[in-house]
């Protein structure tokens, strides 16, 4: 061979190195249904997400994510969120190569075996009225893109992390699970006064609040009275008497909208 | 006129030498073997002495004085991922294993590097739990030092540099290795970590001087050793088994005692029938030959991922009105036991964390197991979870009051397992496990003290969250260990009452303060996160 074509061949080698044949990702999950798969991506799914997503997709320090499908993700649009994480959350990017294609596909063809149905019933509710009922009795808590109050969870996502059922439950019958930073805390002064807030961070000898005016502060626990953990959620129970069962459904289809995105532009 | 010169430096280079105090020599076998010396002049093996206790004869820091302590200087490893090891002192330098198969010499006075020792890291290295190591061993003018890529390296003490290279086995089936080397006679001991990838794991024994194989102990036994029936078909191929905790010497009766992990796959019951022996036990071997002497197998046919690599503590102990020569271990399964060393015989087995699983250890040393325990698809709820009721987190042995030492944690899991798929070089746990929430079992720790002759609690220091820090306790009566929050704790040993604390900003996460003499006053020297901190009196 001389070096000529020697050169010839070397080149057109790296060039089809350097440039391979485009890779698309498929729109469909190709391993939907497939038993094997979905034993696997049950062991995948069980090892990588449950800790977060619990272990039957409804949510433990994540997001419900058994109705993303209802909520109109599609099989390609999960794969690229699992696979490049979700910015500005906790959710990781699952990267090549320690988790392959197949990985992805599988775990999704799993999850698809717990995704909640599609609801029977008709959509219910208002959503322009929805938003005013979330601005009087909700925004003073929870902001909605950077809109709203600091001391509950930011909602801006909530209609893409909790189904209507969950939250549903939640605004009637509120909860004795504490979302991480977002438990009650009464913390008594040496002078005998209260402060209430919600806790940031505790280790034996020192607490972090967020107090009711969204002050943060932290306190040395030998040098204030007391510091009571509270037992029920700071966010009040929203009885009939408080929400009517119609601007509850409106509020209900109001947060059903807050996906972190507009839904009218198509995603990447 | 060159030669002149040449030897006018070289008088003059002597000169200084014998002006200079004489640097100590080699390190012998017998200073490794004489574990931590009353003059606090040197550490040199991983629990402070063969028998692990962790326990230090200085006195100058004490009850009542350990609020005086400041920090002195503070040392980065400008590098991801946290220390687990324990650093070896000798001669005013410290010896420094880290993170990402980085090492140090660093002056103990000051903190500053003398020199750094970096491997490569291969990019498809399956290592399960963390890119982690355990310590250096010392022996001579080299330093041992176990990497991510299931080698066994030699350093040269002076420079960092690679005396000799030692494969242990292929890390592209899921061998590594992050155990701290234990160094005996003219041996260095290491063990293959890898039990979630379905190797079949080992202990090692290598010439120090030429990193010459001299034997090797398989954990799992082949087909014809005695053992290996009790692994169904041939699941002993895959078996686990690994060992990543340095174990314990006694010199005595020349055996080396050391904790084997989980069978692989961790939690699916069918697919490996029996007891899955070493897997879950405590092997005691001749030193020389490596072959087995005894084993307790403390958990046995294991489907919660209950690895015995906790550390073993020897001890010569009255009970029973008699002097007994024991072994203390305090298992991930939730039980602390107390063994007769000499043949592995059971003294004492008690609960030191709640424990759902088993109702008792029988009379035959086997856990009286309650029904309802072995991981399915749908899962069942077990305490402890699947860290234990301790795990790879030091303990310590104060000889003068007799107590065990131990970071506990209170925590229940509910347990799933499939049948799994065995692939060369991919995780084999056919499980995983889920933490109870909050609301319904919440989850915390003590640290304990626990009486070796009864496993009775003398004491407990209460933690809001489990805590994974060793723990060093000192002649003075001091203990010092940290929470899982990062602080630094000094507790009365005898008491557990809290005497002073720092918030480090990182926890101690399996590893534990040491402590040692320079310039004459007394140093303690705190491993957290990425950082180093020596401590010492105002």
């Amino acid at each position: 061979m001389t070096w000529r074509v020697f050169a010839a061949v070397f080149v057109s080698w790296v060039l089809a190195w350097a440039a391979p044949a485009a890779q698309t990702t498929p729109t469909k999950n190709p391993l939907e249904g497939n038993p094997d798969a979905i034993l696997a991506g049950m062991g995948g799914y069980r090892v990588r997400c449950a800790d977060c997503h619990g272990l039957d997709g409804r949510g433990v320090r994540g997001p419900d994510i058994t109705q993303v499908w209802n909520a109109g993700r599609t099989d390609d649009g999960l794969f690229k969120t699992i696979r490049s994480g979700v910015t500005g959350s906790e959710m990781p990017a699952f990267a090549a190569p320690r988790t392959s294609d197949r990985d992805l596909w599988q775990m999704l063809a799993y999850l698809k075996t717990l995704a909640a149905p599609a609801p029977a019933a008709p959509v219910r509710g208002n959503a322009e009225n929805g938003a005013k009922v979330f601005r009087t009795l909700c925004a003073a808590c929870h902001k909605v893109d950077s809109t709203g109050g600091r001391l509950g969870p930011d909602l801006s996502r909530i209609g893409s992390a909790r189904s209507r059922e969950v939250l549903l439950a939640r605004i009637r019958r509120g909860s004795e699970d504490f979302r991480a930073g977002f438990a009650p805390v009464t913390v008594t002064t040496p002078e005998g006064a209260s402060i209430q807030g919600v806790k940031k961070n505790e280790d034996l000898f020192s607490v972090q609040i967020m107090d009711t005016r969204e002050r943060i502060q932290g306190y040395e626990k030998d040098k204030v009275k007391a510091v009571e953990n509270g037992r029920t959620s700071a966010m009040p129970v929203f009885g009939p008497d408080r929400l009517s069962d119609s601007d509850l459904d409106d509020l209900l289809r109001y947060l059903l909208t807050l996906r972190g995105f507009d839904p009218t532009v198509k995603q990447q | 006129m060159r030669i002149l010169q040449v030897s006018a430096f070289c008088v003059l280079l002597a000169a200084v030498a014998i002006a200079q105090q004489a640097p100590p020599g080699l390190v012998s076998i017998q200073e490794v073997a004489q574990g931590l010396p009353a003059d606090g002049s040197r550490w040199l093996t991983f629990g402070g002495n063969y028998a692990n206790h962790r326990h230090s004869p200085l006195t100058e820091i004490t009850p009542d004085n350990v609020t005086r302590l400041q920090p002195l200087w503070t040392f980065q490893t400008a590098t991801l991922g946290n220390f687990e090891t324990t650093s070896l002192v000798r001669d005013n330098v410290l010896y420094v294993t880290g993170p990402q198969n980085l090492a140090w010499a660093i002056d103990a006075r000051t903190g500053r590097q003398i020199w750094r020792y970096r491997r490569e890291l291969p990019s498809n290295l399956t290592a399960c739990c963390g890119l982690v190591n355990r310590g250096f061993g010392v022996l001579g003018d080299k330093l041992f030092m176990t990497t991510l890529d299931a080698h066994l390296i030699a350093l040269d003490m002076k420079t960092g540099a690679v005396v000799w290279d030692t494969t242990l086995d292929d890390y592209k089936v899921g061998h590594s290795s992050t155990i701290a080397p234990l160094v005996v006679k003219d041996k260095v001991i290491v063990g293959a970590a890898g039990g979630e990838y379905g190797i079949r794991a080992f202990i090692d024994a290598y010439d120090a001087a030429t990193g010459k194989r001299a034997w090797r102990f398989y954990t799992v036994p082949a087909p014809g050793e005695p053992g290996n029936d009790t692994w169904a078909g041939d699941s002993w191929k895959t078996g686990g088994a690994s060992v990543w905790v340095t174990g314990a010497y006694d010199p005595e009766q020349n055996l080396l005692l050391y904790g084997i992990g989980n069978p692989g796959p961790d939690y699916h019951s069918e697919s490996r029938k029996g007891d899955n022996l070493y897997s879950n036990s405590l092997v005691a071997l001749d030193a020389d030959t490596g072959k087995l002497k005894w084993h307790y197998q403390f958990t046995p046919h294991d489907v919660h991922d209950w690895d015995a690599t906790e550390v073993p503590i020897l001890a010569d102990l009255p009970i029973g009105g008699q002097t007994r020569k024991v072994v203390m271990f305090a298992n991930r399964n939730g039980f602390y036991y107390t063994l007769d060393r000499t043949n592995g015989k059971l003294i004492v087995g008690k609960p030191f964390v709640t424990t759902t699983w088993a109702k008792e250890i029988g009379a035959d040393g086997r856990p009286v197991l309650i029904a309802g325990h072995t991981p399915d698809e749908k899962g069942e709820v077990t305490c402890p979870d699947l860290t234990g009721g301790t795990n790879f987190w030091q303990p310590s042995f104060d000889p003068s009051t007799r107590t065990f030492f131990v970071n506990a944690r209170e925590v229940c899991m509910t347990f799933i397992s499939w049948k799994p798929e065995y692939k060369a070089g991919e995780r084999y746990t056919g499980g995983a496990g889920q933490r109870v929430r909050e609301s319904e079992s919440p989850a915390w720790g003590a640290l304990r003290a626990i009486d070796p002759a009864t496993g009775n609690r003398k004491w407990e220091f209460k933690f809001l969250s489990p805590s994974t820090s060793g723990i060093l306790t000192t002649a003075s009566g001091l203990l010092f260990s940290g929470d899982a929050d990062g602080n630094l704790l000094a507790l009365d040993s005898r008491s557990g009452k809290l005497l002073w604390r720092y918030q480090l900003g990182a926890p101690l996460h399996g590893t534990s303060p040491t402590t040692y003499m320079i310039d004459g006053r007394q140093h303690l020297l705190v491993p957290s996160g990425t950082t180093l901190t020596a401590w010492a009196l105002k």
